[in-house]
């Protein structure tokens, strides 16, 4: 992942004295992928936002206590990932648990249909675009994948295996 | 893969570089807060003096549709915090509640303690305040003499409808929802509804004497108090936090943990929005504040998915009211001790108060309405 190493721990060490240089460094770096992983995983642009702006507000929160041995943007994706899981299965529970006697409108998720992987992508479960979205833009291996999401490492390979597939099975 | 790498990497997303714009100024504010702990502790009373500052200076808008914040600072006219509240920016009277009870406070800033009471709310036309204490709902005249009280167990969340000659109350007892005269007679529990979230219900504005009102899962109804008919119900938002009506009665918006709900009758659009305080539609308007705790948005309930905001800075906010002439909006900040007023209309200004807490009684009082200009 790109930033890690020497200037990583820099940046931190000088945003955990203050330096906002140092975190906008920081923000530069990592919010184009936590957000576009929020993205991917929830297919809603003002929930990504939210999603992703609460990941650094938590990281600003814990900058006192984060350990610059271990590197910012699997801590950050973790964080991401795991809260875009949660509200796309919100989600999903709001929606069945509609039906009464009184119509209702619910804006609904954004499913684009232009054949585009990213359009695929909508089709599969939450958990599947997770990992399919840390494997193939963030670029952790699927040990590191299981790591992140705190599941066993051959789950994480079959769901690899099953969203490729579903993804081919789609196109 | 790497057609899909490259498709994952390069996908187009809505409105990428305004929500990385929107995101830093959060971002930044939140770390000008923070500040390295030894420091901090050594340095509780300056930190809070260079929160006032980052308030004056730093506070951003964007008009609607998202403008650039920077070109929009140089047009802000901007005041230093008074040390007191001298007086309010515009005409009628504010509603707060502190630990001792809900004051009253005069446009020239003068100030009246109630009494020890809780839950305050006007009545429709300033003349009273509804109010609680443990078991008793309460009708109180401005300058704090008590009209009537009518007891019922564990009242809370009085709030009052009507025109000057005829008037109802809703509130609260435990979880059932009831509806009392203005006079303190007639009170009904309304109609037999399911057991009521601890949330204020709100009354529609407008001749019919509608209540919405939201259950404990979260569903919201539309409830007909004169003739004990529901004219609807929703589905269920799991944790609703409040209610409120444009003054059209066109629009209810709900607040729950992680979202804005605005329903137009019993039609809902949903709004992803997590960690929403508070929220309040200008006067005459369907512009709605939404507080969030590092920043307050103004949203268009007509077009909800335009977001700009209003005024960003190092939070948490915790509450807002606006001016009864629609023109300001009072935001309460508690971790800086104060109130910012924040003109809408016209050029934009700040007005911001310190020292809030000391002004009444010692704790930052919970803003619960302005009033009647």
């Amino acid at each position: 992942m790109a930033g890690s190493g020497r200037d990583e721990r820099a940046r931190i060490r000088g945003a955990q004295s203050g330096v906002v240089s140092d975190l906008d460094a920081l923000f530069r770096r990592h919010w184009p992928a936590a957000f576009r992983a929020a993205y991917l995983v929830v297919h809603d642009a003002a929930a990504a936002e939210d999603i992703a702006q609460e990941a650094f507000l938590a990281a600003v929160r814990a900058l006192d206590r984060f350990d610059r041995r271990r590197p910012f943007g699997p801590w950050l994706h973790r964080i991401v990932v795991n809260r875009a899981i949660d509200w796309t299965r919100a989600r999903a529970l709001r929606r069945e648990v509609g039906g009464d006697a009184v119509p209702e409108a619910v804006a609904p998720e954004h499913r684009p249909d232009d054949g585009t992987v990213v359009a695929l992508l909508s089709n599969l479960s939450p958990e599947h675009r997770a990992v399919i979205v840390l494997r193939y833009l963030l670029d952790y291996t699927p040990g590191e994948i299981a790591e992140l999401l705190d599941l066993p490492r051959g789950t994480v390979n079959s769901r690899l295996r099953r969203g490729l597939d579903a993804l081919q099975e789609h196109a | 893969m790497s057609r899909l790498r490259r498709e994952l990497a390069n996908a187009p997303i809505p409105g990428e570089h305004e929500a990385r714009v929107r995101a830093w100024e959060v971002v930044s504010a939140a770390f000008a807060e923070r500040e390295p702990t030894p420091w901090r502790r050594r340095h509780l009373r300056p930190l809070a003096a260079a929160a006032v500052a980052f308030a004056v200076v730093g506070a951003a808008f964007s008009p609607p549709g998202g403008a650039v914040l920077h070109s929009l600072r140089k047009a802000i006219g901007v005041e230093h915090a008074q040390r007191a509240l001298f007086r309010l920016p515009a005409p009628g009277r504010l509603l707060v509640e502190s630990a001792e009870g809900p004051w009253i406070v005069q446009a020239d800033g003068s100030k009246r303690l109630l009494g020890p009471y809780r839950d305050a709310s006007w009545s429709p036309h300033g003349l009273f305040v509804a109010a609680t204490r443990r078991d008793e709902l309460a009708a109180l005249e401005p300058g704090g003499d008590v009209h009537w009280t009518l007891s019922r167990r564990d009242v809370a969340f009085p709030r009052w409808t009507g025109s000057r000659t005829d008037t109802r109350i809703a509130y609260l007892t435990g979880s059932r929802l009831h509806v009392v005269g203005g006079d303190g007679r007639g009170d009904v529990d309304a109609g037999g509804l399911p057991a009521a979230a601890r949330v204020a219900p709100a009354w529609r504005p407008g001749a019919r004497r509608l209540i919405a009102y939201a259950d404990t899962t979260g569903r919201v109804y539309s409830y007909d108090t004169d003739h004990g008919s529901l004219e609807w119900r929703s589905r269920p938002f799991p944790h609703p936090r409040l209610l409120t009506w444009s003054d059209d009665g066109a629009i209810l918006a709900l607040l729950t943990s992680d979202r804005l709900v605005l329903f137009r009758g019993a039609q809902p659009s949903v709004i992803p929005l997590a960690g929403a305080v508070d929220a309040a539609f200008e006067p005459g308007s369907h512009e709605l504040a939404v507080v969030r705790p590092a920043e307050v948005l103004l949203l268009d309930a007509d077009r909800p998915s335009v977001r700009p905001r209003l005024f960003a800075g190092a939070g948490p906010f915790a509450g807002a009211a606006w001016s009864p002439d629609g023109r300001w909006l009072l935001v309460a900040w508690p971790a800086a001790d104060q109130w910012v007023f924040v003109r809408t209309a016209g050029p934009r200004r700040l007005e911001a108060v310190s020292n809030i807490s000391t002004q009444f009684g010692g704790s930052f009082p919970q803003l619960a309405g302005w009033c009647c200009g």
